[in-house]
Parts: C-alpha cells; sequence; structure tokens
C-alpha cells in the first residue's frame, strides 16, 4: 500500500533481497530509496491495479543498477509478493540484477548506461505530440552522465520543451571504480543541465520534504522547459558500514552483516 | 528505389497518423514529398543516431510507428545496442532503413561503407532483416515490415541499378523468388543474390545461359523448405552478396544447406577486409573483386569445376 511507502521498510525490503539472492549493487539502490518513496507517494499518476495502464505517468530507472530499491518499492504496492522478494535470483525467476522492462511495473531494461533517458525522452516526447499532459519521470546516476547519449537526450528535450519531463540525478559522488571526480568531474552540472534550457533544483536526496518541495515547484514553474532534480544522495544511505564505501558496488551479504544491517534500520 | 521509397513513406503516412519518420540528419532531398505532405510526421533527430533509436523505442511505447532512417554505417552500426536492448528486447514496432548498404559511398572511405549489418543485425532476436534488390522488391519489403507490427532492419544498397522484375511482387517473409530456372541438361548452378547484387547476377546470367538465378529480399526469417529445395535441384549455389561473406546470405544458405549432402555453396562477397583505396563504386566493386569480370571468372571456375565432378 502507498502509506507503506516508508524509507525504512524499502530499506528492509532491499536488504532481504540482496541478502537471500547474494546480490551486488546493494549501494546503488540504498541510495535511492527518498526518490523513488516521494515519487510512488505523491507524484505518480498509475492506475493501483494496472501498472501497464496506458494513462499512467512514467517512471523510468535509466540507472539500472539501483533496481532492488524500485522492487522494494513495488513490493509495498503489492505488484511483488513477499515470496518473489526471498526468491531472488533463484533459478526460472522473473526479477534480474538489472531493471527489465518485461517485468510489469519497469518500463525499459537498463544497465547498460545512457539508454532510459533516450527512451524516457522518447515517451516524453510522444506525449507532447499526442498533446496529453502525462508526466515522464527518469532517475539517471551521475557516473551514467558519462555516457554520451544522456548528453544527446538532454540537448533534445531542451530543444522540443518536454516540459512534462523530469529528470532525476542520483548524485551520489560514486561510480563503479571509484569517486565520479577523479574520473570525470561533474562540480558544474547545474549550470552544464540549465545550459540546454532544462529548469534545475539541487536538494538533499535524503529529505522527503526537499525532494516533494522540488518536484512541486519545478512543475509549478515548468513554462515548456524540461525540469531536473539533482539528488545529492549518499552511495549505501542507511547502512552506516556501506555508507560511501564503493566496495559495496560489489561486495555481499553474509547472515552477519545482514544482521548488523538490518539491527541499524531498527535505530 | 529512392522516389518509391519517398511514395510509399507519403502513402504509408496518410493513412497512419501514427507513423513517425525520424533521420539522424540524413537524407537530404529524400523526404521533400512527406515534409511538404505531412510535415507533423518528420522529424530531424540532429546527428545523434544513439538518442534517435532510444527516443523511437520511447515513442513506439506510446503508440506511435517510427521508421529510423539513417546511412547503414551508422543505421545499425553505430547503433547496435540501442536496437538490441531499446526495441527488439520488448520486440517494438520500429522499422529501421539503413541506406547507402555496401560501397555506395566508395569515394568517402570506411567510415561510410557498410558491409558487416546483416551479419550483425540477424544475430539480434525478434529482428526481421530484408535486403531489397528493386523498386518492386522494396515496395514489398515496406508492406510487410509495417504490417508485421515488428522490429525491421531493410538494407538499402546502391540504387540505381536498375530494375530486375517488371511487375508488383507479392511474396511472404522469408520466401526465395526464382527467377530462373537452371538448366537441368547442364551443371545444375544456381546463383542467389540479395540486394544491390541482384541486378548483377541477372546481368551475369546472361554471360552464363544454364545459371539459374534466385533473389534473396527476406533474409530474416528464411524459408528454409526454400533453401532446400533449392539444394535438392543443384550441384552447386553460389550466393552474390555486396557484404562480407562473414554472417550475410552466403552464411545463411550455407546454414541450411549444411544439412543437404550433395550441395555445394560458393559464397562470392566481400573478403575480410576494409576497403583500400578511393575510387567509383565501379572500382571498389573491383577492388573487392565483385565486379563483372571478377565475378565471371569465379563463376566460370564454378561451372567448370561443377562440370568435372559430374563428370
Amino acid at each position: 500500500m502507498k502509506n507503506t511507502l516508508i524509507s525504512k521498510q524499502i530499506r528492509r525490503n532491499i536488504l532481504e533481497m540482496a541478502f537471500h539472492g547474494s546480490t551486488v549493487h546493494l549501494g546503488c539502490a540504498l541510495c535511492l530509496v527518498e526518490i523513488f518513496a516521494v515519487i510512488y507517494r505523491n507524484h505518480l499518476n498509475y492506475d493501483y491495479f494496472n501498472p501497464s495502464d496506458p494513462s499512467r505517468d512514467f517512471l523510468i530507472l535509466s540507472k539500472g543498477h539501483g533496481v532492488m530499491a524500485q522492487y522494494a518499492c513495488m513490493r509495498e504496492l503489492g505488484w511483488l509478493t513477499q515470496e518473489t522478494l526471498l526468491n531472488y535470483f533463484g533459478d526460472g525467476t522473473d526479477l534480474k540484477g538489472l531493471s527489465d522492462s518485461r517485468v510489469q511495473g519497469l518500463e525499459v531494461t537498463s544497465g547498460s548506461l545512457g539508454h532510459g533517458l533516450s527512451v524516457g525522452v522518447g515517451i516524453a516526447f510522444g506525449h507532447k505530440i499526442k498533446n496529453v499532459s502525462q508526466k515522464t519521470f527518469i532517475i539517471v546516476g551521475d557516473g551514467e552522465l558519462n555516457e554520451g547519449p544522456c548528453w544527446e537526450a538532454i540537448q533534445f528535450a531542451g530543444h522540443h520543451q518536454l516540459q512534462d519531463l523530469l529528470i532525476i540525478v542520483d548524485k551520489n559522488n560514486f561510480q563503479a571504480m571509484d569517486e565520479t571526480a577523479a574520473i570525470i568531474n561533474q562540480d558544474n552540472l547545474k549550470n552544464q543541465i540549465e545550459s540546454f534550457n532544462f529548469n534545475v533544483m539541487e536538494v538533499d536526496g535524503h529529505n522527503e520534504l526537499e525532494i516533494d518541495n522540488a518536484i512541486n515547484n519545478l512543475y509549478e514553474r515548468r513554462n515548456n522547459r524540461p525540469s531536473c532534480i539533482i539528488a545529492n544522495t549518499i552511495k549505501g544511505k542507511g547502512v552506516s558500514f556501506m555508507e560511501n564505501k564503493n566496495e559495496w558496488h560489489y561486495l555481499r551479504l553474509n547472515q552477519a552483516l545482514y544482521d548488523a544491517a538490518l539491527i541499524e534500520l531498527e535505530r | 528505389m529512392r522516389d518509391t521509397f519517398s511514395s510509399k513513406l507519403v502513402d504509408l503516412a496518410h493513412s497512419d497518423p501514427k507513423l513517425l519518420l525520424l533521420t539522424g540528419d540524413h537524407g537530404y532531398g529524400l523526404f521533400n514529398s512527406l515534409r511538404e505532405a505531412r510535415p507533423q510526421q518528420f522529424i530531424n533527430m540532429g546527428i545523434a543516431e544513439q538518442n534517435m533509436v532510444g527516443v523511437a523505442a520511447g515513442l513506439s511505447r506510446v503508440g506511435f510507428k517510427p521508421i529510423v532512417y539513417g546511412l547503414s554505417a551508422f543505421i545499425p552500426i553505430r547503433v547496435l545496442e540501442q536496437i538490441k536492448l531499446d526495441v527488439c528486447h520488448d520486440n517494438l514496432p520500429v522499422i529501421f532503413i539503413g541506406d547507402g548498404a555496401g560501397f555506395v559511398y566508395s569515394h568517402l572511405g570506411t567510415s561510410h561503407q557498410s558491409t558487416e549489418d546483416i551479419a550483425v543485425t540477424r544475430a539480434i532476436p525478434n529482428l526481421i532483416v530484408m535486403s531489397p534488390g528493386d523498386r518492386f522488391e522494396l515496395a514489398r519489403c515496406i508492406d510487410l515490415a509495417y504490417d508485421s507490427n515488428l522490429p525491421v532492419y531493410i538494407r538499402l544498397g546502391k540504387a540505381d541499378r536498375g530494375d530486375v522484375h517488371s511487375k508488383n511482387l507479392i511474396f511472404n517473409l522469408g520466401d526465395l523468388i526464382h527467377l530462373k530456372e537452371p538448366d537441368p541438361s547442364d551443371t545444375r548452378v544456381t546463383l542467389v543474390a540479395t540486394g544491390s547484387m541482384l541486378k548483377m547476377a541477372s546481368l551475369l546470367c546472361e554471360s552464363f545461359p544454364s545459371l539459374g538465378l534466385v533473389s534473396a529480399p527476406s533474409l530474416k526469417p528464411i524459408n528454409a523448405r526454400h533453401i532446400k529445395d533449392l539444394c535438392e535441384k543443384n550441384h552447386t549455389i553460389i550466393t552474390l552478396e555486396e557484404h562480407s561473406i562473414y554472417g550475410g546470405l552466403g552464411s545463411i544458405i550455407s546454414d541450411v544447406a549444411a544439412s543437404m549432402s550433395h550441395a555445394t555453396v560458393k559464397k562470392l562477397g566481400i573478403q575480410d577486409r576494409f576497403s583500400e583505396h578511393c575510387g567509383s563504386y565501379e572500382y571498389l566493386l573491383s577492388e573487392h573483386k565483385i565486379d563483372f569480370e571478377s565475378l565471371k571468372v569465379e563463376i566460370y571456375n564454378c561451372i567448370y569445376s561443377s562440370e568435372q565432378a559430374a563428370g
């Protein structure tokens, strides 16, 4: 149910999946929790009983590595069962380690980075041609913005004034092998995206009120410009021994670490 | 062929407002009729092919039927991953037109030449691959592609070689089109050609009257029964394509013929290398030994060795 879309419960679901599936990419999912919670709870228009309803708003996870956060929300929405979560990565199951559009509720196949942004921009462009005001939300990673097609999509969205498009950059300052600043510096990201005719706001990506206010504010003043939120997040947020520890892009939970992580969530 | 493409496009756009033509800033002049008749259905996506394919996938997800146009060096080669993931993974109805395939841009060099596109596209699940040889085949391919509501790649090669057929065609996906049976009393060798090499093949048949001639405008799916029939009727099948001998028509026919013990497949096409020199289209065909004279020698040798084998 929507009212159980609370960060603690979403993180609990993520840890549960990651432990039972013995999966990687925990840090990439934990930083997205508040962003997903606010969008699903307060902004996304969808048919609760039919996630594929054509008149829905679209929520696209371009940064496919964070997909456990979306699964965790879909569990709270009743779109996935507890059994499905506990069987994560089992032989013959459907939920993969990256976003796969054949799972109802996920919109794109991503993980190879720089794809979801263009597909989402295409969806937003299609809605504009049809003259309907369905919204498109796209979550991209800051590391993902290394990819050239992201910038092709951003320039196209700005040029075509896709005002019902909101891009959220999950700026956790890490990518697979290092800090983003050490690989491709993004100090000037806000100005860069603004220069493509976007309205851009920067928020604390773990402060739900700030995220909520920014989405409302950007929507009200959109005026033929697409919107972007740069959400400053902490990779591995919520579990102290994972926070800003890039090895949790790759590490798996054993029983002891799982127990320790759950205790932290209850604090 | 380009006029046929242009007029088919206008007809389809009139009959289906969901059709959108997307181009990566290519096709100067080709879309004048469409832009005049249905300007809202033409979108120049800029020189950004990867985004163009992603946007096409998004548009098709909300009900549109995009036709993505580019040079085949870019569509599909540059954007192969977008075609695979964004479009084919979900079986979305997007048509890709790869123009100028083979050595059409003979003077421009390797960046604009495309001799590997059939090989890579046919390995992508859900993707239909077509390679029409003249205006009549093109018109039928476009209809088949549009009506399929599936992802399709249509390869367009050298477009000014002239027609081989003389009237509108009805063939199905995968069909081989028999243009001429081999002389049964002679060596039983048939030439199977696709795309721009169809006209070349028909000219070669004038030099070798005993040759059979078959066109393969639809490369994936391909009707295995048709290939098996061909193997049974022939001692040797010669494939001819303006594409690498690795993974193209020759490989497609060989895949099926491998189960036929008595038929030999001789693959004529582009060997495993890039063009070395600049020159006319005809020059590049000769550099790669798929010009008329080189092919004549190859076919002569093939017929001669078939005769010897037949005893």
